[in-house]
């Protein structure tokens, strides 16, 4: 059960490098720093004017949009042609940019937004669930939910679905691949971003605490299927589940050993992914 | 094409030789090395160390050392051993420093050693617990904290002494700091006819330590022992609380559990009452200097000190006296110095053994009424142990 | 002209021989030292990396199963340079493990798979009592004296200079044209009835061989080793990183990327203390914007500019896989 709720998570996070790696190809590593950005963003709300996190993470997705649509104009759009390697060392680079300054920014010291949700637990019978885990899955639902029915439902979110299919039929039927290609990078930041923002009152704060996240992103995206956004969100709730019983019934060390064995298998014997469709 | 390997080469060099002509200690500054992670995973605990070194910086220029001023020359160990030796050869090597604090974690301070000791250098550890630090038996090393054996022999004397529990589970962080814990803690359980039940680890970056505290309490141990980490005493308890472990001691190989937050609502708030911890220091602790401190501490940053920032503090306040006492800034006599000292410091007394610990007495204490208090030893002890501790539902 | 290639080389490798002589202190030496083993690493790498244009992020398994066996070997009786030898050579053999796994992956699935495996070793690592677990093992000096970094230096050069030789030989031998041609267009050239996989493999394999020895090597000089160090992301980026910002598939790139990346990393340490990781991420983001092709990559084209094309052999015109 509490697998679950941190696989919400996940599946955030996981949805915003969907909307990177595989709408666009770009080999995002800078996905973990993005989220740490968020979460010195909400963190700054909360610290500054008090504002809960699970609301400030709304406006701290907002300006990791605006920040990663600027990032995506100035750095990624004149390297989009470029070979995958070009596009890690970039992004590998932003990375370096974005925790170094949120070093000297912030001072590399552990940071923590408390609030009462976190130590109160309601108990239905034999389950005791945390209402912050159970608050932050309920919007990271709302946010699966948002963008699953936003990529299948608006015309923007079809365009960007053919773009993902094919990126050179998908101008000749009259889709501003530039425009969509922008909005969808800044999309998926502002998911890492909103995630960070969730996971604020769980972790502490400190300027490397993304790192993780971006190996874990990959896992995902490459577990949902590649450019399946749904996929993504079906991928993080199983991360969840499956480091969740690992720990359980083998060991928490062992968990993160899991992942990638099961992200090992999954690339050799469904490179389409688990939840993949099947395409030409 | 190999020219340009020759066009770098000479680029290298000249890069190399600028940083060659850097400041050295002049007649009027001592320059002493500090190698600590400013950057990469354990930047926090860096910082806690700039900040205890500041303070203690400011301290001793106030005064000056045989006429001089102290001056700090840090290396960024990164986080990462071998990035630490290399510090230890810059620092020696080209800086010429006497004497050098560091590092932070025991991995970065384990590799240090056989380059300190090859170079005839006295090395002073502020914060490295694992007991594995101190294996060289070198006269060039020193340490100023505590160890993990230490932690491991205080918890469990002051069980046999209150209650002598039978069982015990351990549960540690998968890191160096968490290992040699749990490996003290395994050994020194076993010698005193505690039989451990279960042994528990866990990665600190997963925040949900929820199915560890299962496996755990399906053992249903009379004692619980973490190691762990400064950031996850916090959530460990809380969610000790959600999946309802009673086991009748909670106590800890400090770090977290001994944190000035901790007991507060910004830290584990409530669930932190009963649990019991060791600890080399608190702000509330007799010895001179230590509120001070901790008010010193305060202004500048904003936050209460973690006993890292104390570690590095006391560190340089025993080598600025060492030098003096040595009346030479010489690395042999500065060695000598230290090894002789002994002093009272706002850590306790400092005195070093032949091995080059410092005989810091370890203290268990226990959340009282959101506040820390000492119950063992009994000499130092300003309470009395509350065992066992309610179950999470009588609370 | 092919006198005069010759020429030059000998005088870079006897300048190196000498540098350490001129150093004004050790801690040069050091620094040196890790130039070298980079330049090695860089090298290595680029027979996987650069020639067949197969991106792994995962070379920090071969460097830590290096640093590892080199221990662990030592430790059981095992005399220091066999150790040596056996580390590289259990670094291959699992090489062929994951060869044979991740090479049926292409592109941005490859990298990922090689990142993978090399985490799959750090927190075995990080689990299992034979390698000390997080606390880690003492690696052995395998010079012994007062200034062993010299001599690991030494050491460290003619591993360089060997790897070198091999990137040599591979630029301009018919499996190293395979190798180029899978990197183009891994379909055309096994459609031209090229091994792909077979070749591909054994690029791994010289690779991993030649990383374990320089990881190996690296961990002697620090003396001891955690997994979090020698199986850590970073060093695998940084090696991928050397090659690629020197200019991958050509011969000096990684020699000046290491050359360059880690004089200026230290210095920016030395002179920025917490800041030096900004300016780092600075330098590698304008290299990407502005020298796309690696720095080699961009003087190539300066010089080819001048000069008619194809005075330039031993290095491929192409520039790496553009677009996947």
């Amino acid at each position: 059960m509490n697998g679950l709720l941190t696989g919400a998570l996940y599946a955030v996070i996981g949805m915003g490098l969907a909307l990177i790696f595989g709408v666009m190809r770009i080999v995002n590593f800078a996905h973990g720093a993005f989220l740490m950005v968020g979460m010195y963003a909400t963190f700054v709300l909360f610290d500054q004017f008090h504002i809960n996190p699970y609301i400030g993470f709304l406006p701290a997705g907002i300006v990791l949009f605006i920040f990663g649509y600027l990032v995506y104009l100035g750095l990624i759009r004149p390297i989009r042609n470029q070979s995958h390697f070009m596009q890690i060392l970039m992004t590998s680079g932003i990375a370096l940019i974005l925790t170094d300054s949120a070093q000297l920014i912030f001072h590399a010291d552990y940071r923590q937004a408390n609030i009462d949700l976190v130590s109160r637990v309601l108990r239905f019978g034999p389950f005791a669930l945390n209402a912050a885990a159970l608050v932050s899955f309920a919007i990271a639902a709302l946010l699966i939910v948002g963008l699953t029915l936003f990529v299948t439902r608006t015309l923007t979110g079809q365009a960007l679905r053919a773009i993902s299919q094919n990126s050179e039929i998908a101008p000749l039927m009259g889709i501003n691949v530039a425009r969509i290609q922008a909005f969808s990078f800044a999309l998926g930041i502002a998911f890492a971003g909103a995630a960070g923002g969730l996971l604020l009152p769980a972790l502490y704060l400190y300027p490397g605490v993304g790192e993780d996240f971006t190996t874990r992103a990959f896992v995902i995206v490459v577990l949902g299927g590649m450019g399946s956004i749904e996929g993504a969100a079906i991928a993080g709730l199983v991360l969840g589940l499956a480091e969740s019983l690992t720990s359980f019934y083998i060991g928490n060390q062992w968990a993160l050993i899991v992942d990638f064995i099961l992200f090992l298998l999954v690339l050799s014997f469904r490179p389409n992914g688990l939840f993949g469709r099947q395409r030409a | 094409m190999r020219f340009r390997n020759t066009i770098a080469c000479a680029a290298a060099l000249t890069l190399l030789l600028l940083p060659g002509c850097s400041k050295k200690s002049d007649d009027n500054t001592i320059r002493i090395g500090v190698v600590t992670s400013l950057t990469g995973n354990l930047a926090p605990f860096g910082e806690a160390h700039k900040r205890g070194y500041a303070i203690a910086l400011d301290e001793v220029n106030a005064k000056g050392v045989l006429g001089k001023k102290i001056e700090l020359d840090f290396y960024d160990d990164q986080s990462r051993s071998d990035q630490a030796v290399q510090g230890v050869s810059k620092l020696i090597d080209q800086d010429r420093v006497p004497v050098v604090l560091g590092a932070y974690s025991s991995e970065s301070t384990k590799a240090m050693i056989p380059a300190m000791i090859q170079r005839q250098t006295p090395l002073l550890i502020p914060t490295a617990t694992a007991d594995n630090v101190m294996d060289s038996r070198s006269p060039w090393v020193f340490r100023i904290c505590a160890g993990a054996g230490d932690y491991a022999k205080a918890t469990v004397a002051f069980l046999k002494d209150d209650g002598a529990p039978k069982t015990i589970a351990i549960v540690y962080e998968n890191t160096n700091f968490g290992q040699s814990n749990m490996k003290a803690m395994d050994a020194a359980a076993k010698a005193a006819g505690l039989s451990v039940v279960a042994v528990e680890s866990y990665e600190t970056k997963s925040p949900d330590y929820r199915a560890v505290l299962q496996r755990v309490k399906q053992k249903d141990p009379d004692v619980i022992y973490f190691c762990s980490y400064l950031v996850d005493a916090a959530t460990l308890m809380r969610q000790a609380q959600e999946v309802d472990l009673n086991p009748r001691y909670y106590t800890s190989a400090g770090t977290g559990f001994a944190a000035a937050e901790f007991p507060t609502p910004k830290g584990a708030g409530k669930n932190a009452e009963y649990t019991f911890s060791t600890s080399q220091w608190l702000p509330e602790a007799q010895w001179v200097g230590s509120r001070e401190f901790d008010a010193e501490f305060f202004k500048r940053y904003g936050s209460h000190p973690a006993y890292h920032a104390m570690q590095a503090y006391s560190s340089l306040r025993v080598v600025a006296q060492a030098i003096s006492d040595a009346q030479s800034a010489d690395s042999m006599k500065i060695r000598d110095a230290i090894r002789s000292l002994n002093i009272s410091t706002a850590f306790g007394p400092v005195r070093f053994d032949a091995n080059g610990q410092n005989q810091h007495p370890v203290l268990v204490t226990q959340v009282q009424n959101g506040q820390y208090r000492v119950v063992y030893p009994a000499d130092a002890a300003n309470s009395k142990p509350v065992v066992p501790a309610p179950r999470w539902a009588q609370r | 002209m092919k006198r005069w290639r010759l020429w030059l080389l000998i005088a870079v490798v006897i300048a190196c021989a000498c540098l350490p002589f001129i150093t004004q202190n050790d801690y040069q030496v050091r620094i040196l030292f890790r130039i070298a083993i980079f330049a090695a690493l860089g090298l290595a790498w680029n027979l996987v990396g650069g020639f067949a244009g197969q991106l792994s992020l995962g070379h920090a398994a071969f460097f830590g199963l290096g640093a590892y066996g080199l221990a662990i070997f030592t430790a059981r009786g095992v005399p220091m340079w066999i150790s040596l030898l056996l580390a590289a050579l259990v670094a291959t053999l699992f090489a062929a493990a994951i060869g044979r796994i991740a090479f049926r992956l292409r592109g941005p699935y490859f990298t990922l798979a090689t990142i993978a495996f090399a985490e799959v070793l750090r927190l075995t690592a990080t689990n299992l009592e034979i390698t000390g677990g997080a606390i880690g093992l003492d690696v052995p000096t395998l010079f012994a004296g007062r200034s062993f970094i010299r001599m690991m230096y030494f050491a460290a050069v003619i591993l360089a200079l060997i790897t070198f030789l091999i990137n040599f030989a591979t630029s301009r031998s018919r499996p190293g044209y395979y190798l180029m041609a899978i990197r183009e267009d891994e379909d055309t050239a096994s459609a031209v009835g090229i091994d792909t996989a077979s070749y591909k493999l054994r690029a791994l394999l010289i690779s991993a061989f030649i990383t374990a020895l320089g990881g190996a090597l690296y961990a002697s000089s620090s003396q001891h080793i955690v997994p979090d160090d020698a199986f850590a992301m970073e060093i695998s980026v940084q090696i991928a990183i050397i090659a690629m910002l020197g200019g991958a598939g050509t011969l000096a790139g990684p020699v000046a990327g290491a050359v360059l990346l880690l004089t200026a990393s230290e210095v920016f340490k030395n002179q920025f203390r917490e800041g030096h990781l900004l300016i780092y991420g600075v330098l590698i983001v304008l290299v990407v914007l502005f020298l796309p092709d690696g720095i080699v990559g961009g003087l190539q084209r300066l010089l080819r500019r001048r000069n008619p094309p194809g005075s330039l052999p031993g290095s491929p015109d192409v520039q790496p896989e553009a677009g996947a």
